[in-house]
């Protein structure tokens, strides 16, 4: 490409000296079959004076079949490039120059040179671009690839140093912001990433550079600008139309080995939406268990256990609202619309600073923005759920409103059942409202809102129900090119109820909730080409109901009992810089100061020191008031991770950090369930911790198609509390009697391979991981297995997990997933006796036993309608089976008395194929 | 969410459900660790009543042996105030002592001492006398079978303590699916005696479930319909008459967790938000060696007991027994009826000169119960 400019430039001048005769016309015939543009050319070549440049990639497409007889050279090229587009260009010198997408002009500019009375006017054309507007753009909205933008004050000489360039990436199509694109300098192989906002800004030395620009579904493209001075440039990308080769699973191809993060995994929807679920609904958590270092305690829940954590140690957030309940319906679907979701990013190891209050992972699932230029939407149908997506501009290319809402219809299911169950009801529904403002070039405004409720009664009178609210306004605001803050503010809520009525004496409502009022303001700071500097503050206000019991009705003889509110300010502060030390060595540091203060009202027993904490040893009690600071916890996490690049396509990389947890979930199951509560750290209840180290290497083959990684981890865990044998957690006034301290310590090596383009597309995992906890306070008063480490509920040493995507043609593809992992430990029982006129069952140590393996495969077909651009609806069909081979994976084992009998059963769930069938509709 | 596996699909709706959730008979791996813990059931009864203790011992998993009694224990009740009461053994593992009469103002704990000259003791417990059992009464209940929900009501004025433990015994009278009218006496086959009737007899059972109760969280120390036991409509034990003999002790707070602990263990498994099942600490250590598990807890509690009848006219009539066996009634055919008669522990002829018959199961009452009315009945 660049030859022709150069040519074209120096023609300009050759041209005005050059008398414009006209020459003779001389007439060609030939017969061109299937012709590539080489012989195509060579053929006139020979048979006329002209000479023809042009870039031969261009035309490698190009095919002429044609038959012409005495036809001038215009005709000629005017009948091969007809319909295409191609276009030629003829100077009077008999040079043709062949272009793609745009016409060469032969001539200078009317009026550029008063001298060329000869000259009439050159008709402007829309395909001829008009060189010489583009330096009083604002922002030059850059859609062309081969036009040279130039950025900043222009001088006429290139000053030496360095320049900043920032910018949004956009979808050309719906104006939506392309999160996660990189733009990556070939010559100098540095390069950025876009933000959530498809905000980027990369420090160049100045002078003429060639941006390369990917983003996730997103057509390759690229950019060329001169950088003069500081400026921006915004770029808009077109989405992938042709998804054939383009499937991506990275945004970045390079970020494998180039990011200086380890544990961190991206998926966009597109590919949460080829691996097959259970009922046929794309499941943004179900997916996340496909990951390596991911398990969970069995199919029906939701809670998954990030390289040995709990399940309560995720951190969870929806467009930055902490969702506390991430399930519906008995943990069988996630609480996210697929249709509103954009990607999700799982961090396992390399957690930023920004993030804290979770020990083992953050789960940061980001919604889409609406269409800013044209409304459209979606429905999907499936056997148990319907949805509705609608989106579109309030105000053309600058405010944008999306919504979202899925409701279920299983009661019909549940009546399709024996008369045992015809009596369960079950109904969830959720709504999603976003909207997004572009204020002017520095400010935008978002608003986000989300809304979940589940209700469901099983076979009795008593009926539970749970609901998620949040709601979120976010402001960013670039200060410059180097300088950007993003504020939120937001209120989280999450509140359950269980209701019964069967016994008037004894009908009850059972209330729990949790209120959360947080600020953030997160500051971005490209202080250099070497240095990315983050920082911000962070500040969470707590306030939780654990539990209010009140009688249901008039006869009820309920006695109201109202544990005392909660409440807690959780603050951080942060600062992390991004180091570019060498080349080849990045390292990212930070620290982030959480201070959490437990606050008044509040009435706290104050225990004897170093004894257990039961009633007999309470010394006395103290009263706070209100808004009293009664304890403070303050600790630094740190976050270190660096990378070296051991050679183009290799690199190692290390890591290690430290976070501090101070909200506890308290569960005795084995799964989480809905009535699960939430417990605030105070002066009894001291913060979970822990820290991990890991090591990676990194290794991307077949340009960069192919990605490799081998990760290892060791992670402690501390005073993550667990319950003594009969524990009572609900309405308990002193939760820290019933609790006990365990420590654990998690570790493992990861490895995964990944394919990102071809047909074939998807990743296949392994992983090998123990994950043990002990129980050795000595004053617990009573030990879990005499105080000895035991592996945890969701320790299972080997996992593998492989998803694929093969894809046919553009309407037909193939997923497949199969997932075996070593079953989970449980505790069986080792003696039996006879007691109260039955048979009873004496426990083993904790976990000192395994349920079968688990296997698992399940097939998809996705059927694409067809792919014009222009119709009124694109409709496709999802349709697949569930397990397969409909293995009875055993959820768990356990054994019950009936009739003074002691029998054992496996409980399996899904424990045949399921088919499942999802129609959806884009308008 | 319990769906049970169902072989016959009908259809893609219930083949979705089916699917959900599914229970099958498990055989755990093999556990040959040897248990041999001691195992103490049985209540201090501070009042007039005899106090019962039983000891055994757990056996293997896989054992075919159910009781293992600990036989040859010595066994004394003991006071904080040092008064002693022996217990003695009266049949293997079964540790007696005849009314006690303790004053309630103390509080007792079991010694005991095996014949290995283990030293066991439990915990100090405050005695409590029972309140009366105020009524047991009956609901007609549809979910989640159709069938009879026994319940109890109770109050106590003293608040001391709010949670109850309930025991019971029922007795009902029931028949078979055919009238025999003919026996053989070895040598041919003759008319039955009114006094060899083999059609009603009556059967009984005692409680295997945990049942418990408490009013902590209600205003005043009221049991308002607790349910007992609940009684499906196909039930042979409504056909005819129904009795039911309820015993009430009253727990500690540490005695309630103890049973709803050992209730959670062993009788509320196998849905998905199970809690986990955890080891059963009772109220009796080993004195040398705490670490020793020790199963059981040891109350000081009087009994009540009150007995209800349930009759079958005051039921809805719709309600149908099915029998628990497949029955039909056959004839000797060419065999002639003459090989019934020295079968009687197979076959029951039925008509004249056993022209009919059918199978002891169906025709003979006393396989499943006895003739003779239990002393109580009415």
């Amino acid at each position: 490409m660049r030859k022709i400019y150069l040519l074209s430039f120096c023609l300009l001048f050759v041209l005005q000296i050059a008398s414009a005769q006209q020459s003779n016309v001389k007439l060609i015939s030939g017969n061109f079959q299937q012709a590539t543009i080489a012989q195509f050319v060579s053929e006139l070549e020979s048979k006329s004076n002209f000479h023809f440049y042009y870039d031969p990639i261009q035309f490698d497409s190009l095919r002429v079949t044609l038959q012409v007889n005495d036809k001038p050279l215009e005709a000629v090229l005017d009948m091969a490039f007809k319909n295409s587009d191609f276009h030629y260009a003829i100077t009077p010198q008999q040079q043709v120059f062949l272009t793609k997408g745009r016409q060469i002009r032969t001539e200078l500019a009317s009026g550029f040179m008063q001298a060329t009375p000869g000259n009439a006017p050159v008709k402007q054309t829309t395909t001829v671009v008009d060189y010489t507007d583009e330096r009083d753009k604002k922002v030059p909205e850059a859609t062309t690839e081969n036009k040279l933008y130039e950025i900043g004050a222009k001088t006429n000489a290139i000053k030496s140093g360095n320049a900043t360039l920032s910018g949004y990436i956009r979808d050309i199509k719906s104006g939506e912001a392309v999160t996660g694109a990189s733009i990556y300098i070939a010559n100098t192989k540095s390069g950025v990433a876009t933000d959530r906002f498809g905000y980027f800004t990369i420090t160049l030395q100045r002078g003429r550079h060639i941006l390369n620009v990917r983003g996730i579904g997103m057509r390759d493209t690229r950019r060329q600008i001169i950088l003069y001075s500081d400026g921006k440039l915004n770029i808009e990308m077109q989405e992938q139309v042709n998804t054939l080769k383009e499937v991506k699973i990275s945004a970045d191809k390079v970020a494998n080995v180039r990011s200086v993060e380890l544990g961190v995994t991206r998926l966009d929807i597109k590919n949460i939406k080829q691996i097959p679920t259970a009922f046929g609904e794309a499941d943004v958590l179900k997916v996340v268990l496909t990951l390596p270092g991911v398990t969970s305690v069995g199919e029906a829940t939701t809670g998954f256990n990030v390289r040995g954590g709990a399940a309560d140690e995720n951190l969870i957030l929806l467009d930055g609202a902490t969702i506390y309940n991430p399930a519906h319906f008995f943990g069988f679907f996630a609480a996210f619309n697929p249709d509103i979701v954009k990607d999700i990013e799982l961090y396992k190891s390399s957690i930023p600073e920004k993030f804290g209050g979770r020990l083992s992972s953050v789960l940061d699932i980001t919604n889409r923005e609406g269409n800013k230029k044209i409304f459209t939407g979606s429905a999907g149908i499936g056997l148990l759920t319907s949805r509705l997506n609608i989106e579109g501009p309030i105000v053309k290319d600058k405010t944008s409103f999306i919504f979202g809402g899925r409701t279920t219809y299983s009661d019909w299911l549940l009546s399709a059942l024996p008369e045992a169950y015809k009596h369960s009801s079950a109904s969830f529904y959720d709504f999603n409202l976003d909207i997004s403002h572009q204020i002017n070039d520095k400010n935008n405004l978002y608003l986000s809102s989300y809304l979940s409720k589940d209700k469901f009664r099983l076979n009795s009178d008593t009926t539970y129900s749970y609901s998620n609210k949040s709601i979120l306004l976010k402001w960013k605001h670039n200060f410059n090119t180097k300088l950007f803050s993003l504020i939120t503010a937001g209120v989280d809520r999450y509140q359950y109820n269980i209701s019964s009525s069967a016994n008037v004496v004894n009908s009850y409502n059972l209330g729990f909730d949790i209120n959360q009022s947080n600020f953030k303001a997160d500051f971005t700071y490209y202080a250099s080409s070497k240095h990315t500097i983050n920082f911000g503050l962070s500040s969470l206000l707590y306030k939780v109901d654990p539990g209010t019991f009140e009688p249901n009705g008039t006869k009820s003889l309920i006695l109201p009992q109202v544990i005392a509110p909660e409440h807690a300010l959780e603050n951080a502060l942060y600062l992390g810089d991004k180091f570019d030390v060498t080349d080849n060595l990045t390292i990212s540091a930070g620290v982030r100061l959480n201070i959490y203060n437990y606050l008044g009202p509040q009435t706290i027993d104050n225990y004897a020191l170093n004894l257990p904490k039961a009633a007999v040893n309470v010394l006395d009690s103290t009263t706070y008031s209100s808004g009293k600071i009664i304890k403070t916890y303050m600790a630094p996490d740190i976050r270190i991770s660096a990378r070296y690049l051991l050679s183009d396509d290799l690199s190692i990389k290390a890591g290690y950090n430290t976070l501090h947890q101070y909200i506890h979930l308290l569960s005795n199951s084995t799964s989480i369930s809905p009535t699960d509560i939430y417990k605030l750290s105070d002066p009894n209840i001291k913060p979970e911790h822990g820290d991990q180290i890991s090591l990676g290497l990194f290794k991307n083959a077949k340009s960069n198609t192919i990605e490799l990684s081998v990760e290892g981890y060791y992670k402690r865990i501390r005073d993550y509390l667990d319950y003594k044998s009969g524990a009572v957690l609900l309405l308990n006034q002193h939760i820290e009697r019933d609790v006990i301290n365990t420590q654990g310590k998690a570790y493992g090596v990861e490895f995964l391979i990944k394919k990102t383009a071809g047909k074939l597309n998807g990743w296949m995992s392994y992983t090998y991981s123990r994950t043990f906890l002990k129980q050795d306070d000595p004053n617990a008063g009573e030990l879990i297995n005499g105080g000895a480490y035991y592996p945890a509920n969701y320790d299972k040493p080997h996992a593998f997990n492989f998803t694929g995507n093969y894809k046919f043609s553009h309407r037909y593809s193939v997923s497949l997933d199969v997932a075996y992992s070593t079953g989970r430990p449980i505790t069986l029982p080792i003696a039996k006796y006879q007691y109260a006129g039955s048979e009873r069952v004496f426990y083993s140590d904790r976990n000192a036993y395994r349920i079968p393996d688990y296997f698992r495969s399940d097939f998809s077909l996705n059927i694409e309608g067809n792919h014009k651009i222009h119709q009124k609806t694109h409709n496709s069909w999802t349709i697949g089976v569930y397990n397969l081979t409909g293995r009875q994976n055993a959820y768990s084992t356990f054994f019950t008395e009936q009739s003074g009998v002691i029998s054992g059963y496996k409980l399996s769930i899904f424990a045949s194929p399921i088919p499942f069938v999802n129609y959806n509709i884009r308008f | 969410m319990k769906l049970y596996c169902m072989t016959k699909v009908a259809g893609i709706l219930v083949l979705i459900i089916t699917l959900i959730e599914c229970r099958k008979p498990y055989d755990p791996p093999a556990i040959t660790a040897v248990s041999n813990y001691l195992v103490v059931e049985g209540v201090i009864n501070p009042g007039a009543d005899s106090t019962i203790i039983r000891l055994s011992r757990t056996v293997n998993i896989s054992s075919k042996i159910t009781a293992n009694p600990e036989q040859g224990a010595v066994l004394a009740v003991e006071s904080e105030k040092n008064a002693s009461y022996p217990l003695t053994e009266n049949t293997a593992g079964r540790y007696v002592s005849p009314g006690l009469n303790l004053d309630v103002n103390s509080k007792y704990r079991l010694r005991i001492k095996t014949t290995d000259n283990k030293q066991y003791l439990s915990d100090f417990e405050p005695a409590y006398i029972t309140p009366r059992i105020d009524s047991i009464g009956y609901n007609i209940t549809s979910v989640p079978d159709t069938g009879l929900q026994i319940y109890v009501n109770t109050h106590n004025t003293n608040n001391s303590t709010r949670y109850y433990r309930w025991s019971f015994g029922e007795t009902w009278r029931f028949h078979t699916k055919y009238i025999s009218s003919y026996i053989s006496n070895g040598f041919s086959i003759v008319l039955r005696q009114p006094d060899q009737g083999i059609f009603y007899c009556f059967a009984s059972d005692s409680s295997t479930d945990v049942v418990l109760g408490s009013s902590a969280r209600l205003k005043d120390n009221i049991i308002y319909q607790s349910p007992i036991v609940h009684i499906p409509n196909t039930s042979e034990k409504i056909e005819m008459e129904y009795s039911i003999l309820l015993q009430q002790y009253t727990l500690t707070p540490g005695a309630y967790a103890f049973w709803t602990n050992l209730k959670k263990n062993t009788e509320q498994l196998g849905s998905i938000f199970d809690a986990q099942p955890s080891q059963l600490k009772g109220n009796i250590h080993n004195v040398d060696n705490p670490a020793e598990p020790v199963l059981g807890y040891v109350s000081i509690s009087s009994v009540q007991s009150k007995r209800v009848f349930i009759n079958n006219n005051s039921l809805p009539g719709a309600w149908q027994p099915i029998y628990p066996y497949d029955c039909e009634v056959d004839s000797p055919g060419t065999q002639g009826p003459s090989f019934l008669i020295p079968q009687p522990n197979n076959f029951v002829p039925l008509s004249v000169g056993g022209g009919t018959y059918s199978t002891r199961a169906c025709a003979d009452c006393t396989i499943r119960g006895t003739t003779k009315p239990p002393p109580f009945w009415k």
